[in-house]
């Protein structure tokens, strides 16, 4: 039974099919896409059971909780091949975004053993780690008995690695010899120019390199462009707004959040004088050419705009602007990525990131057989399936990346985008110091730049008064 | 009857329609909404003129939504029917419990009969995630977890507080003279609250249960904690159309449409027992 149609499978799989040909196809063979995702899933799951017992954890149930996004729609086409190749039983509960960290924070504090496995993004493990909730992972990672032979650690990026494993100490560095692997990232995104090529055409302009480059950019698209703002970028008062693309253009310049000293305290370093000269920067290019009700603008207005044409580009997430290029939104399949590095003197864009990651509970009963399955869903194979058929991108494994299949999928229908991580992946980590009072000194951050914005307060006095509060709060939790 | 001017009449009119319109006009762009596609909706600028389309409904109702990403599974009934589960079940309760208990805190005098009813009230102060992670552990124990027992029993603590302040003061508003006369021609006090008490508040009753049905409709962080997705009401459920590749704005309005529609309905039903409920005892004779 469906021989056939295996057969063009392995042939897709092998490199012998492109994507287009294997739909084709499959289409002709009397196959649905969702028959199609199966057979690629089994098929590149029968990698990962080679020279491997699959079958050790047979029988046993995983429960995970996941958030309802498009990598977790790739893991459930995905998750049948897992199943049949392990035996194991593997439920789930879906949460949208909007609550789904409350549902984490629950039942982690609550010490529940409901949930195995659950998504997280790696700075939610600052808290979730050093409280002891979750696992650290390197523990499985380094026992031959318990990872696959093929797993290939190493072929993680390693800015997300690194990313994602933290000593627990307050400012210590994030991927240092002592740190702990609290989650396995999963897929990401870094942070670069997403614009609307026929807008920028229209206009004359070319995607800015840096943030002088940006401003003028802003200013021709503001004179030739009509009902149309020219740069879309976050500012609710949230961390989520200092994380993107200002963070991104933020750290290019050197500028750092913290300062860590010399006896291991922390201080306030956003009042420098270079951070002053680029908030100047980014406050006046909101002021002029960011969207009037800026303040309220978090991931969804930001992507929203670029996909309705409302603005002209985003200095946000490059895969808000993947996913503003597809669906039904009005401008799909006009929009072209840019890598962008704010800083003309520096050599390379260094894009904070966002990791969606997978941790395991320190509360679950089925540790081994939850590194089983963290090990297939991290894997190559899903990686590959999840970036050649769905919406699994941006994937965490240079392997993928590397794939011809992926590229050419990748290249035919979303110009500039593999050129923009290609040459941003190698500066694409978290610029943040790790410490537990991140979530309240970036909101009260986003919160200054709303003043700024507004003109409550000059950016220089505005910065001043915040390092001091910074400050404050950090001596206040015997940080500083 | 006071005779008014045409001017009067007029202008009455207009700012009955003032108000109507911009009271109404959130729920009647919604309504609109939900009848336009994705793209129809983020139009610059808004247009009143569109082709529209039942596929929102269609996608909610039975639970595919064909997208150019792919399909994706809804599970919008499963929360409306959680909901509703939900929402009467822990009325029904809060009624069974309630009203008694309103009778005896409005009649009887008891040691501490103030201060039980004072704490039945103290459960509406306590910010809720107080009290549910602590909850959460003991409903681990109990097997509470994860069941619509366990949360209608937790419901209670939006549900039971309301009913009882409220119909309180309607049994306290009543007077105890027709129970009297009642009772002194040989009746028990049961019958006595079965035949003449409840019959006489129940529109208090009426509007009591209404506005708890409401406010258990509305909650979402007692289910969000205690229960696994299958079991989400509409509140949690509704928030699914909005992911990381985009809102889905036309599934958000028709998920609003169908999870306004009961309890809607149920007021307007209701209404004249609400009114008259709500008024009861605001004039003393």
């Amino acid at each position: 039974m469906h021989e056939r149609e295996k057969n063009r499978v392995q042939a897709y799989l092998d490199g012998k099919l492109s994507r287009r040909e294997l739909l084709r196809d499959m289409s002709a063979l009397g196959a649905s896409a969702a028959l199609t995702s199966t057979l690629i899933g089994l098929g590149s799951t029968r990698a990962f059971a080679a020279g491997f017992d699959a079958m050790q954890h047979k029988g046993t149930a995983l429960k995970l909780l996941l958030n309802k996004h498009p990598y977790t729609d790739a893991l459930l086409a995905n998750l049948e091949a897992f199943k049949a190749m392990s035996g194991m039983e593997v439920t789930y509960d879906i949460f949208p975004e909007d609550v789904y960290f409350d549902k984490v924070t629950a039942a982690l504090s609550s010490r529940s053993s409901e949930y195995d496995v659950f998504m997280t993004g790696a700075y939610m493990t600052w808290t979730y780690g050093p409280a002891g909730w979750i696992t650290d992972l390197n523990e499985w990672i380094q026992d031959p008995d318990k990872t696959h032979p093929d797993y290939n650690w190493e072929d993680m990026l390693p800015g997300l690695r690194a990313s994602t494993a933290w000593n627990g100490i307050p400012g210590g560095a994030l991927g240092s010899a002592d740190a702990k692997q609290w989650c396995i990232p999963w897929g990401y995104e870094l942070n670069n120019v997403s614009y609307n090529g026929p807008m920028f055409e229209k206009a004359g302009v070319s995607p800015p390199g840096n943030m002088e480059e940006l401003l003028e950019t802003c200013a021709k698209l503001a004179t030739d462009l009509e009902g149309v703002y020219p740069i879309g970028v976050r500012g609710s008062r949230s961390w989520a707004t200092i994380h993107p693309g200002f963070l991104s253009g933020y750290s290019n310049f050197g500028e750092r959040d913290l300062q860590v000293n010399e006896d291991g305290t922390l201080s306030a370093a956003m009042n420098t004088d270079g951070s002053k000269a680029f908030h100047r920067d980014w406050v006046k290019m909101i002021q002029d050419y960011g969207p009037k009700n800026w303040s309220t603008y978090t991931w969804y207005q930001v992507g929203t705009d670029l996909g309705a044409g409302a603005s002209a580009m985003i200095f946000d997430a490059d895969i808000l602007g993947y996913f503003m290029n597809g669906g039904g939104n009005k401008e799909a399949g006009k929009i072209s990525f840019a890598p962008f590095a704010a800083n003309p003197a520096a050599e390379a864009p260094t894009p904070n990131v966002w990791v969606w990651s997978l941790s395991m509970s320190s509360f679950s009963q089925h540790q081994d057989a939850a590194w089983h399955f963290l090990q297939w869903a991290t894997g190559v194979e899903h990686g590959l399936f999840g970036a050649q058929t769905m919406d699994f991108v941006n994937p965490v494994r240079q392997a993928v990346w590397d794939d011809d299949t992926f590229r050419a999928r990748i290249d035919e229908s979303y110009p500039g985008y593999l050129h923009q991580h290609d040459v941003s992946a190698p500066g694409a980590q978290i610029y943040f110091t790790a410490q537990p009072l991140f979530f309240d000194l970036t909101t009260e951050w986003a919160a200054t730049l709303q003043k700024m914005v507004a003109n409550e307060v000059p950016v220089d006095e505005g910065l001043d008064m915040l390092a001091e509060s910074v400050n404050s709060q950090l001596a206040d939790a015997g940080l500083r | 009857m006071q005779h008014q001017s045409t001017f009067e009449r007029v202008l009455r009119g207009v700012l009955i329609a003032l108000v109507l319109v911009f009271f109404m006009f959130p729920i009647v762009w919604i309504l609109l909404m939900s009848f336009q596609t994705n793209e129809q909706i983020l139009r610059i600028p808004p247009s009143l003129l569109f082709e529209p389309t039942l596929e929102n409904y269609r996608a909610l109702i039975t639970g595919r939504l064909e997208t150019h990403a792919g399909t994706l599974d809804i599970r919008f009934m499963q929360n409306l029917w959680n909901s509703l589960i939900l929402s009467v079940f822990s009325v029904a309760l809060a009624l069974v419990l309630g009203v008694p208990a309103a009778y005896a805190f409005a009649r009887f005098r008891f040691r501490l009969g103030e201060d039980i009813a004072f704490t039945l009230l103290s459960f509406r102060f306590a910010p809720p995630l107080l009290v549910l992670l602590p909850l959460t552990l003991y409903f681990q124990d109990l097997g509470l977890s994860d069941t619509y027992v366990g949360l209608v029993w937790v419901y209670q603590l939006i549900c039971l507080p309301l009913i009882l302040w409220i119909v309180r003061g309607y049994f306290e508003d009543m007077s105890p003279d027709i129970e009297h006369a009642y009772r002194t021609a040989g009746h028990g006090w049961l019958t006595t609250f079965r035949r003449i008490s409840i019959p006489l508040t129940a529109p208090g009753i009426a509007a009591a249960g209404l506005l708890a049905f409401i406010f258990a409709w509305n909650n979402f962080i007692f289910a969000l904690v205690l229960a696994s997705a299958d079991k989400q009401p509409v509140t949690v459920g509704a928030l699914a159309f909005v992911t990381a590749s985009g809102i889905q704005y036309g599934q958000i309005a028709a998920a609003i449409v169908l999870s306004i529609t009961p309890t809607l309905a149920l007021a307007l039903y209701a209404q004249r027992y609400l009114v008259e409920g709500l008024s009861l005892g605001a004039v003393k004779g």
